[in-house]
């Protein structure tokens, strides 16, 4: 599945914004396989682009395409297979369900497209170390358990573009190799385009194109 | 979407407004219980009123007139029947036929010779032959013919036989008075006058008259007053049910007299019917009711939930998927309180076939199979409605594109 923006920028932000900008304003197309870091400051819009992309806002202008089919102009039923199969998100603010298990929150995300068994969840919970956390609410959890949960989520079912926003910010760089490590393999195995939006300081993360927002 | 519903339902909060949820459920019951007993009832009014009991062929012979009042007395426009209120009573849906009773222009005397002193003043009567109960092959006259063959009333019979030996004249049975002849004396214009055989050839329990056949009264007519009668006083109406509330608001509309006997049944039909329409309007009332307020307690546990809605639309879970699922959760409880107003109205009509009307054959112990039909699209219709609305509030309550 190929990604591309046309003029893409949000309706609240000037034109002269596009000038500094290698992403708003831009024509630019995200193929499969490719590792993509945006490098976005606060203030620049990471959290709006990743937003757009995942169709959850409209409040743009230009175009955003998968496959040349306008993601605004896809039904809500078209828009929910997309997320189930096809475009996977770790947001910056994590939403999970705080009144469910982490075990609860993984599994309702993978009985939606089971791309991996029930198991899985177990052997990726043990790799990012919060294996013995699956039974506690999540609300319970630490910021980092809660990150680390919602990156396994993204993780447990089909996609071809993984959209990540943040997702180190409460991780230590121990965790972090640890996270980026089984990214790069469950990306691998699908050949999917992986687009992560940060501040500068993740160097770790083993990017082919860059961008600053 | 092969997904299971299970570990999405904690996500939704319905033990909320339990009250509000309960009284709709109560309040559902009871309009459906109400709307199927008043269906069930009205059924079995029509199974019961349905059939008079002076019935031959399948239909009904009534006998109409004018009210005659002191406003329209000897007018006779008001109180005659013209060809085209015959035509428009021929027209009428509920109307299979209508003819006119022809009467004498002339007069008639009617004596029985020498055999009994018996001579009175008489009218006749002719209608088609179609309207008759009873039709002897003999029924017919050709001019130049002195047999008049007649049918008389069965009623009249009775009646002579009351009066008859109060004035020293014996009783007769129907043979013997077909028996007799007598003797049909016909007076027209100037001195003209002529003498007839009569012989009584039937009895009509339907027809309240003397009849001959059309043939005679038509050429006695125009021999002995120059003209056919003009207009009918009476006319007699086929029709498949006397009790049909339609015929009844016809007739009362013209202001047409009829026999209330035959109609009484439909009277207390229209009545009945009104009870049971209000109480089916009412049932649906509440039926409406009881869903406004079920969807009062949707919108509050779906805005309770709105925070877990959206994050499902989120992850992907499809909008329909999820109305569908959140409202398939009450389907249950949506079928088993109808299924339940059902039983009761079975054991209702149970009570009534047997205990109130003793096993009377027109009614059926189980109900009729349109209120099972009807209680099975109140359970359909529960559905849909219910899952439009949940649809509905789900897109409202997360928005267009979250």
């Amino acid at each position: 599945m190929q990604l591309s923006i046309r003029s893409l920028l949000p309706t609240y932000f000037e034109q002269s914004r596009t000038a500094d900008s290698e992403i708003w304003g831009k024509d630019l197309v995200f193929s499969p396989g490719q590792l993509v870091k945006i490098v976005a400051p606060s203030g620049t819009g990471k959290s709006s682009l990743i937003n757009f992309l995942y169709g959850m806002r409209n409040d743009y202008n230009g175009q955003i395409q998968y496959d040349g089919q306008e993601l605004r102009a896809l039904s809500l039923e078209k828009l929910a297979l997309l997320r189930q199969s096809a475009i996977s998100v770790v947001f910056q603010d994590l939403r999970l369900f705080p009144e469910q298990t982490v075990r609860q929150n993984l599994e309702i995300k993978r009985q939606l497209q089971p791309y991996h068994p029930a198991e899985k969840i177990e052997e990726m919970a043990a790799r990012l170390g919060i294996a013995s956390r699956l039974d506690t609410l999540a609300g319970r959890c630490s910021y980092g358990e809660q990150q680390r949960t919602a990156i396994i989520r993204a993780l447990l079912q089909p996609f071809n573009l993984l959209l990540l926003d943040e997702p180190f910010s409460h991780l230590d760089n121990k965790n972090t190799s640890k996270a980026i490590e089984l990214i790069l393999e469950e990306a691998a195995s699908r050949k999917a385009c992986v687009l992560l939006a940060d501040l500068e300081r993740i160097d770790i993360y083993p990017f082919t194109q860059l961008y600053h927002l | 979407m092969a997904a299971s519903f299970k570990p999405i339902r904690p996500l939704l909060q319905t033990g909320t407004n339990a009250a509000s949820r309960w009284f709709s459920y109560i309040g559902l019951g009871i309009g459906v219980l109400l709307l199927l007993s008043a269906v069930q009832m009205y059924i079995n009014l029509q199974q019961l009123l349905h059939t008079s009991p002076v019935r031959k062929n399948g239909f009904d012979y009534l006998s109409i007139t004018r009210q005659v009042t002191n406003e329209n007395m000897g007018q006779k426009d008001k109180l005659f029947f013209s060809a085209a209120e015959i035509d428009d009573l021929k027209k009428q849906p509920f109307i299979t036929d209508a003819a006119p009773l022809e009467a004498n222009q002339f007069q008639v005397e009617l004596s029985a010779g020498n055999l009994l002193p018996f001579s009175t003043n008489l009218f006749l009567e002719s209608i088609d032959d179609a309207f008759l109960d009873t039709l002897p092959a003999g029924f017919t006259w050709q001019e130049g013919q002195t047999r008049i063959p007649i049918i008389v009333s069965s009623d009249f019979l009775e009646i002579f036989n009351v009066f008859g030996p109060s004035y020293g004249l014996p009783q007769v049975s129907a043979e013997t008075a077909s028996g007799i002849p007598v003797v049909i004396t016909c007076h027209g214009d100037g001195n003209l006058e002529q003498d007839f055989q009569g012989q009584i050839v039937a009895f009509s329990d339907r027809i309240n008259s003397v009849l001959v056949p059309q043939s005679f009264l038509q050429w006695a007519n125009l021999h002995f007053k120059g003209k056919q009668a003009e207009r009918a006083s009476r006319v007699y109406i086929k029709t498949s049910d006397a009790n049909n509330p339609d015929l009844l608001r016809y007739l009362d509309l013209h202001a047409y007299k009829v026999n209330k006997d035959k109609t009484k049944f439909g009277r207390v039909k229209q009545v009945f019917e009104g009870i049971f329409s209000g109480l089916a309007v009412f049932g649906i009332l509440v039926v409406v009711l009881a869903l406004l307020l079920f969807s009062f307690y949707l919108q509050l546990v779906i805005a309770r939930s709105r925070d877990s809605l959206r994050l499902l639309l989120t992850l992907g879970y499809s909008p329909r998927w999820l109305s569908s699922h959140v409202s398939r959760r009450f389907i249950p409880v949506y079928f088993f309180i109808i299924i339940a107003a059902l039983a009761a109205v079975q054991v209702m009509q149970w009570a009534f076939h047997t205990q109130v009307m003793y096993n009377r054959p027109e009614l059926q112990t189980m109900v009729h199979v349109a209120v099972i039909a009807l209680a099975m699209v109140l359970v359909l219709l529960s559905a849909w409605a219910n899952f439009r609305l949940v649809d509905r509030l789900i897109k409202k309550e997360t928005g267009h594109r979250s």
